[in-house]
C-alpha cells in the first residue's frame, strides 16, 4: 500500500462494465450470430430411470433442415464428465438413464426449430425401471444401485471432542429434524454456448460459463485432443450463481463435437424449461440436530446428521457435503461436536453448486434450532448467540482459531442498537407480527475444496492507462470493478483508465474456478500484486526522471510526483513511455496462493479456510391472518467483510443474495411427481418478483482480513443462508408454531392459521 | 409476407415468414440483440420493447403484428448526441445492473411507465415492472434507479 490513505478503494463507484448492459451494447453467448451457424437441441429422456435400447435417428435426419444427430457412439472422447474424479456423468446417455432431464440424443439443424422437430421425431427406445425418488428409498436395504458403487455420492464426518458424552451430561437438550427443498438458479439467461471450428485445427467455444478452464479441460478430453487445441471465450454471463459449470460443460462439449463434425459453428441455448430439468439445482436436504447447554445457554455440545439428496450425479457433491459439514455447528464456540454429512444419490435432476454451497440448509437447521433452545432456556435469541458466538481466538467446529477478523460480535452488537420497527395501530386485529434472528458463517476461499491459487497480469502501457487479466469471471457480481479499484489504487491512476479483460483460456492464467466467494479475496490479492510490481518497474523508471531515490516518489491521480515538492511531477504517460524504449518491464504476472487447508480427514479438524464472512441478520414481518400473506417490515443484513472494496457493488451482492434466500425460503419449490419436475417455467416456478422484494439494509463491520487485499473478504454468498434462516424464525415468532422445512409457503401459513397450529394466530384467538 | 414499421426512428421493410416472432425479427434480421430471451413464453420481461410506446413482450408478438407500429428497443434510447437516456444513467448510477441480462427490458418497461406517469410512486413503479425478472440485485436499486430518472427528467423540464 501506498501508506496514504485509499483514494478508489472504498469508494462508491460505478460498475466499470455498465455501459454496454445498459445501452443493449453487451454480446451474450446467443447475441452471436456466424456464417453457416446450426442451432442444437438435445432430446432427453422423459423418464426418471431406465435403460436405453437405442436411438433410431432416421425420421430424425427426415426433418428438412435436419443436419446431423449425435448419439454417444458419435462422441470422439470418454463421454464423461464431472468435478471431483472418478467423473460418472455422461454427456449423452449410454446405457443406463437417471433422471428425466438426462440428454440421450443431440441434433443439429439450420435452424432451433427444425432441431427441436428432429428431437422430438426420433426414436428413443427406454425400457422403465423402478426410480428411486426418496433418499429413503436410495438408502434403504436392498436398493437398486444408480451407480455401480451405490447410493452413496459422498459422506465424511466431523469429530471434536466427545459429542455423546457432552449431550448425555447436558442439563438443557433440543433436538429437532429440519428439511429442505431444491431450488433452482433461475438466472435470467439460460445455459448458452456457441463453438466455432477454426481454420487451425483448433475450435474456440464462446460459453456463458463460470469456469472457463473447468470447460476447457473437459471439452478438451471428450473431443480427444490436448487442451490447447480447445479455447474458452466467457461471453458475458447472464447470471451464475454457482450453476452455470456442470451443464456449460455438457453443452460445450455437445457443440465442439457437432461443431467438428460438420465443420460449422454450432449454437446451444437452452430453454427455460431446460434450464430447470436439465441443470443442476441447490441440494435438497434432511437435517438432525441435537443441541445440549447448561442452564446458563452456554452451548456445550452438538451432534448432526445431514443427508443431502444429490440427485443423479455427483457434481459439486462431495464439496457440498463439506461445506455442509465445517458449517453445520454455526458461528459458534462449541466444545464438543458431531457431524455426519452424506450425499445420496436419487433418479432426480443432479444438484451441485448454488450460491451458499451447503450453508444455507445447514444455517436454516442450525439457527431454528437456537430459537428453541433459547424458547426452552426462556431466553432471548439473540442473547443466547451472542453468549456462545466465536470471538478472536476461539476454536471453530474444526479447530481452527482466527485471532483476528471474526467479527461476528460486532455484527450482533449492530443489530442490538437498533430500535425494531414500531407496529402501527391495527384495530382490525388482522395482522400477525414477528421478528427473527439468525448467525452465521461462511468460509472464504476453496479451503478443503483444493488448493487455492490465482494468477493475475497487470499491463500499464505507454498512455499509462493498465489491462488487467485474470482467470475469474464477471458473473455481475461486480469483480471486474473490484479488480480495477484495486489496479487504480497500486497504480495511482484514475479508474477509467483501468480495463479487465474478458476471459479467455488463452490469454489468461488458469485461476480455478470462480466459487466459493474467493474473487475479491484471492483474485483481488492476485491483482494487487501484479500491480505492486509493475508500480515498482515504473517508480524505478520515474527515479531516473526524477533523480531521486524512488521512495521519495509516489503515483496519484496519474502522475509520478515527488513527496516533498508535489509540484514536481511527471505525468505517469510519460513514465510508462520512457520505460517501453528504456526496457524497465510494464507487464506483470503475478500469483496470490491461499494458505493450504491442513486437517485431519477423518475428523476435519484442522485449518481449512483462510477465514470467514460473519453475519448476522434481523427480519420483522408482518402476516395477514386472513390471507396468509407475509409483508417484511425490516431486513438487517449485518456482515463482517473485512473491508468494504465497492459500498455499492457490497450492498448489490447482500441485497440480491438476500432475496434469493427469501425466495428458498418463502417461494420458491420443484414441484415434481414421479420424477418429473412439473414446474419448469416462470409461471409456476415463483421467482421472487418486484413485488416481493424486501427491504435489505446492508451493514458492514469491518474487521480487516490478513489475507485480503486491504483485508477485504468476500459476501457473494452468505446473505443466502442468513436471509432464509431468520425469515423462518421470524415466522415462528409470528405464529408460535415452528416450521421444520423449507420453503415456509404463504399456503403453509395459512394452512397452520387456519389448523389453529399457529398459537398466536387462529381464526378464533383473534 | 412483406411488413412496415419503424424501428428506432428508421423506417423498415422486411420479408418475413407469418410464423416468426417479433423477437427474432429484431435481434435477428435486424440485429438488435440488446432485446434478450430469458423464457420465450412472456414470463420474465427481458424481451420487453416499446410498441406504439406500449410495453410489449416481443416474444409472444408475432412479427406480422409490427407491420404500421412504431418499435423502440433499448438500442434506439441513447439521445442523438450518443448520450445516456435518463434511465440508463440512473440504472449506472444507482447500481442497478448486475449482470445486465434483464436491464434491457427492464429500462423499457419503466421508460413506458416514466412517459405514461412522470412522477411515479413506489407502487406505480412496482406494477409497471412487475413483469420483468431480476434474480441478481433484489430490486431495491432497482426501484431507487426509475425514481432517480423520473427526478432528473423533470428537473430537465424545469431547466428548460
Ligand atoms: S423472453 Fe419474452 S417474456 Fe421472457
Ligand atoms: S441484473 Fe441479472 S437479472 Fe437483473
Amino acid at each position: 500500500m501506498t501508506g496514504k490513505e485509499l483514494r478508489i478503494v472504498g469508494r462508491r463507484v460505478r460498475k466499470v462494465d455498465g455501459i454496454e448492459l445498459v445501452t443493449g451494447q453487451a454480446k451474450f453467448t446467443a447475441d452471436m450470430k456466424l456464417p453457416g451457424m446450426l442451432y442444437g437441441f438435445a432430446r432427453r429422456a422423459g423418464q426418471p430411470a431406465g435403460k436405453l435400447e437405442g436411438v433410431k435417428k432416421d425420421e430424425a435426419l427426415k426433418i428438412p433442415g435436419v443436419v446431423d444427430v449425435l448419439t454417444a457412439e458419435d462422441l470422439p472422447g470418454p463421454n464423461l464428465i464431472g468435478v471431483l474424479p472418478p467423473f460418472d456423468q455422461p454427456v449423452l446417455a449410454t446405457g443406463d438413464i437417471r433422471y428425466a432431464g438426462e440428454s440421450v440424443a443431440f441434433v443439429v439443424a439450420e435452424t432451433r426449430e427444425a432441431a427441436k422437430r428432429g428431437a422430438a421425431a426420433l426414436d428413443v427406445r427406454i425400457t422403465e425401471v423402478p426410480p428411486i425418488l426418496t433418499v429413503d428409498e436410495a438408502l434403504g436395504d436392498g436398493a437398486r444401485k444408480i451407480h455401480e458403487n451405490g447410493n452413496i455420492t459422498f459422506s465424511r464426518k466431523l469429530i471434536k471432542g466427545d459429542a455423546d458424552k457432552a449431550l448425555a451430561e447436558a442439563p438443557v437438550v433440543v433436538e429437532n429434524t429440519y428439511e429442505t427443498s431444491f431450488q433452482d438458479h433461475a438466472y435470467l439467461e439460460p445455459e448458452t454456448d456457441l463453438a466455432v471450428p477454426g481454420g487451425d485445427g483448433r475450435i474456440t467455444v464462446y460459453a456463458s460459463c463460470q469456469s472457463p478452464f473447468h470447460l476447457r479441460g473437459l471439452i478438451a478430453a471428450n473431443l480427444s485432443v490436448p487442451a490447447g487445441r480447445v479455447k474458452v471465450v466467457q461471453s458475458n454471463t447472464g447470471g451464475s450463481f454457482g450453476g452455470k459449470d456442470d451443464v456449460a460443460v455438457e453443452i460445450g462439449i455437445l457443440a465442439a463435437a457437432a461443431a467438428l463434425r460438420t465443420g460449422r459453428p454450432v449454437l446451444v441455448a437452452h430453454e427455460r424449461g431446460e434450464s430447470m430439468v436439465g441443470s443442476n439445482l441447490r441440494h435438497a436436504s434432511r437435517i438432525t440436530i441435537t443441541t445440549g447447554a447448561t442452564k446458563e445457554g452456554k452451548i456445550v455440545a452438538r451432534k448432526i446428521k445431514i443427508i443431502l439428496d444429490g440427485g443423479a450425479y455427483a457434481s459439486e457433491s462431495p464439496f457440498v457435503v463439506m461445506k455442509a459439514l465445517i458449517h453445520a455447528a454455526g458461528p459458534y464456540l462449541i466444545p464438543h461436536v458431531f457431524v455426519e454429512s452424506t450425499a445420496v444419490y436419487t433418479n432426480k435432476t443432479y444438484a451441485g453448486a448454488f450460491r451458499g454451497f451447503g450453508v444455507p440448509q445447514v444455517t436454516f437447521a442450525s439457527e431454528s434450532q437456537m430459537d428453541e433452545l433459547a424458547a426452552k432456556l426462556g431466553m432471548n435469541p439473540l442473547t443466547l448467540r451472542k453468549i456462545n458466538a466465536l470471538r478472536p481466538g476461539d476454536a471453530t467446529a474444526t479447530g481452527q482459531v482466527f485471532k483476528q477478523s471474526v467479527g461476528l460480535l460486532q455484527a450482533i452488537e449492530i443489530l442490538e442498537k437498533e430500535r425494531l420497527p414500531e407496529k402501527p395501530e391495527d384495530p382490525s386485529d388482522r395482522y400477525l407480527y414477528g421478528t427473527g434472528h439468525s448467525c452465521m458463517l461462511q468460509g472464504i476461499s476453496n479451503g478443503a475444496e483444493g488448493v487455492d491459487v490465482v494468477g493475475a497480469t497487470v499491463q500499464v502501457s505507454q498512455d499509462g492507462s493498465a489491462l488487467v487479466g485474470l482467470g475469474l469471471t464477471e458473473l455481475g457480481q461486480g469483480s471486474r470493478t473490484v479488480y480495477a479499484q484495486i489496479a487504480a489504487e497500486e497504480l495511482g491512476i484514475p479508474l477509467e483508465t483501468v480495463t479487465v479483460r474478458q476471459v479467455d483460456t488463452d490469454s489468461v492464467h488458469d485461476s480455478g474456478p470462480t466459487v466459493a466467494s474467493r474473487s475479491t479475496t484471492v483474485g483481488g490479492m492476485a491483482v494487487l500484486k501484479a500491480a505492486r510490481e509493475v508500480k515498482e518497474s515504473l517508480l524505478d523508471m520515474a527515479a531516473l526522471m526524477l533523480q531521486t531515490d524512488k521512495k521519495e516518489i509516489y503515483f496519484q491521480d496519474g502522475f509520478a510526483i515527488l513527496s516533498k515538492n508535489p509540484d514536481a511531477r511527471i505525468p505517469l504517460r510519460e513514465v510508462a513511455t520512457a520505460a517501453y524504449w528504456t526496457g524497465h518491464p510494464l507487464m506483470h504476472l503475478a500469483f496470490s496462493k491461499a494458505p493450504e487447508a491442513k486437517y485431519d480427514h477423518d475428523t476435519h479438524q484442522g485449518s481449512i479456510y483462510i477465514a470467514y464472512n460473519f453475519g448476522a441478520h434481523r427480519m420483522s414481518i408482518r402476516i395477514d391472518r386472513w390471507t396468509g400473506e407475509v409483508r417484511v417490515l425490516e431486513h438487517l443484513a449485518a456482515h463482517d467483510v473485512g473491508k468494504v472494496i465497492n459500498p455499492v457493488g457490497l450492498e448489490g451482492q447482500v441485497e440480491g443474495g438476500s432475496l434469493i434466500g427469501y425466495g428458498y425460503a418463502h417461494m420458491e419449490k420443484i414441484e415434481e411427481s414421479r420424477g418429473i419436475i412439473r414446474n419448469a417455467n416462470f409461471a409456476d416456478y415463483a421467482v421472487p418478483s418486484i413485488k416481493d422484494r424486501i427491504p435489505t439494509r446492508t451493514l458492514v463491520v469491518e474487521e480487516a482480513n490478513p489475507t485480503g487485499p486491504y483485508g477485504a473478504k468476500g459476501v457473494g454468498e452468505p446473505p443466502v443462508a442468513a436471509t432464509a434462516a431468520c425469515f423462518a424464525n421470524a415466522v415462528s415468532d409470528a405464529l408460535g408454531v415452528r416450521f421444520t422445512r423449507l420453503p415456509v409457503t404463504r399456503q403453509d401459513i395459512l394452512r397452520a392459521l387456519q389448523s389453529g397450529a399457529a398459537t398466536h394466530g387462529g381464526d378464533k384467538n383473534g | 409476407m412483406k411488413i412496415s414499421f419503424r424501428c428506432n426512428g428508421k423506417p423498415m421493410q422486411l420479408e418475413i415468414s407469418p410464423e416468426t416472432r417479433a423477437l427474432d425479427v429484431l435481434r435477428d434480421t435486424l440485429g438488435l440483440t440488446g432485446v434478450k430471451e430469458g423464457c420465450g413464453k412472456g414470463e420474465c420481461g427481458a424481451c420487453t420493447v416499446l410498441v406504439d410506446g406500449l410495453p410489449v413482450s416481443s416474444c409472444l408478438l408475432p412479427a406480422a403484428k409490427l407491420e404500421g407500429t412504431e418499435v423502440l428497443t433499448i438500442e434506439g434510447l441513447r439521445k442523438p448526441d450518443g448520450s445516456l437516456h435518463p434511465l440508463q444513467q440512473a440504472f449506472l448510477d444507482e447500481g442497478a445492473v448486475q449482470c445486465g441480462f434483464c436491464t434491457p427490458g427492464m429500462i423499457m418497461s419503466a421508460k413506458a411507465l416514466l412517459d405514461e406517469t412522470p412522477r411515479p410512486q413506489v407502487e406505480d413503479i412496482e406494477e409497471a415492472l412487475s413483469g420483468n425478472i431480476c434474480r441478481c440485485t433484489g430490486y431495491g436499486k432497482i426501484v431507487q434507479a426509475v425514481m432517480r430518472a423520473a427526478e432528473k427528467s423533470e428537473e430537465g423540464r424545469h431547466d428548460g
